[in-house]
């Protein structure tokens, strides 16, 4: 029998249960499985054994999840299969269906996007006396013609909705769902440029789980913005990890 | 040989159904999402659950897991594995991505206090089958390396050098032990591929 390279072929294993955590390290699995019939047949098999350990966890899913489900569907378009005949290699791996999910993401997260906007837009319309300038200002940036939303799923909970227009050099930021800080620390918000990070501003406490809508100016083309926890009054650098870190386009 | 179709999860015939239900539902056909959707649902968010824990999260992962099978289902490729299988396997890769994050491993003490749920355990023994019951014997079959190896790594959504990590043994030791206690599985539960 031919020798095989244990290191790699051990990974089947690792591969079938999604352990391998390390990008590189994956792509050189699956380059080997492609040309290995006997690792592929092996991650086929364990694949399959890893499903049955799935369903043996299942539990009732929420009760809403259903209708939701199913009601999304009617307005969901669906991908055209793939009829690409540039051979094998260029083909995605058969799972990894992270990209377009990410944009299907971006998609819903405009439409959630706008409708958030839209209520908390209406809401600051009420307080006409001291809010008009900044309403204006609001839909201002709502309305460039350059404007663009992204709403993410923070890890530790809740979700952070921007819209920004780099022609207006600035951003809207609503939140829902972020979990309270512990007295004397604040979310603040960062442009990180190539050439300088600058505050963009202190998130305020939230009301009811929903934050903002918060105004930042100061936005310049090829910032990526950010949030951190900081201490109370916010630092003139981020010093804590990043909880969000949205790259700005157009 | 092994016996075919004799494992927990879907009997065989069910299976080739989901195949059959999934290219139904690439060309756009909604009962048949209701069919995979009542078939799946239970695994798909039972698995997230086990993997992120929290409940409100794991119902938000659930359901982008549950639109992309309608979304994708064109991408689905009976000759490579079945379509259970396709879709545990994306659900398992959303639950990991949402845990995975260099962030959220800061999190994960937060994760573990949250951790006692109870609640539904009730209706989880419910769920409880005799397919159930053959898996968790099959788990007690391997050894308790074996075992853990498996459990943090599928079920906790650790990576493999987490596990090492966190059982203290060297990576390839835990490369070796997942994949031996997988291929035990697989032949006690009577995997047919």
């Amino acid at each position: 029998m031919r020798l095989f390279r244990h290191d790699v072929h051990a990974l089947t294993g690792a591969y079938a249960v999604d352990a391998i955590d390390d990008e590189l390290e994956r792509e050189k699995f699956e380059r080997h499985m492609r040309r290995c019939q006997q690792c592929s047949g092996e991650v086929r098999g364990l694949s399959e054994t890893a499903t049955k350990l799935a369903f043996s966890a299942s539990r009732p899913p929420p009760a809403g999840l259903r209708d939701t489900v199913l009601s999304a569907t009617s307005r969901t378009r669906q991908l055209p299969p793939v009829v690409d005949r540039t051979g094998p290699r260029a083909r995605a791996h058969w799972w990894t269906g992270r990209l377009p999910m990410l944009s299907y993401s971006l998609a819903m997260a405009t439409v959630g996007a706008a409708i958030v906007l839209l209520i908390a837009l209406i809401g600051a319309r009420h307080d006409l006396d001291q809010a008009r300038a900044r309403n204006e200002a609001l839909a201002a940036v709502l309305s460039a013609p350059d404007s663009r939303s992204v709403t993410q799923t923070i890890s530790s909970g809740g979700r952070v909705t921007l819209v920004y227009s780099l022609r207006k050099h600035a951003m809207i930021v609503t939140t829902r769902g972020l979990p309270a800080l512990p007295p004397g620390k604040v979310y603040q918000l960062w442009f990180i440029g190539p050439p300088t990070t600058r505050s963009a501003g202190l998130l305020p406490g939230s009301q009811a789980g929903r934050a903002g809508p918060v105004l930042s100016s100061g936005l310049a083309r090829g910032d990526t913005i950010g949030i951190t926890i900081e201490p109370a009054g916010g630092t003139r650098l981020p010093t804590t990890t990043p909880i969000l870190l949205v790259v700005t386009h157009g | 040989m092994r016996p075919a179709g004799t494992g927990p999860g879907l009997p065989e015939g069910k299976d080739r159904d989901l195949d059959r239900l999934l290219a139904l539902v690439a060309r756009g056909d909604e009962e048949a999402f209701v069919s995979v959707y009542d078939q799946l649902a239970g695994p798909v968010y039972g698995l997230i659950r086990r993997v992120v824990r929290n409940p409100a999260q794991s119902e938000e992962v659930a359901q982008e897991v549950l639109l992309e099978v309608w979304r994708a289902a064109s991408r689905f490729d009976a000759s490579k594995g079945s379509a259970a299988t396709w879709v545990m396997t994306i659900a398992h890769r959303r639950a990991v991505d949402r845990v995975r994050s260099a962030v959220a491993a800061a999190e994960r003490e937060q994760r573990a206090a949250e951790l006692p749920t109870g609640g539904d355990d009730v209706a989880e023994a419910v769920e409880a089958s005799l397919e159930q019951e053959r898996v968790r014997r099959c788990l007690d079959g391997l050894t308790d390396l074996q075992r853990e190896s498996i459990t943090l790594a599928y079920y906790g959504g650790y990576s493999y050098r987490e596990v090492a990590a966190l059982l203290g043994g060297t990576l390839g030791t835990i490369k070796t032990r997942i994949r031996d206690g997988l291929i035990r599985l697989r032949d006690c539960m009577g995997v047919s591929w």
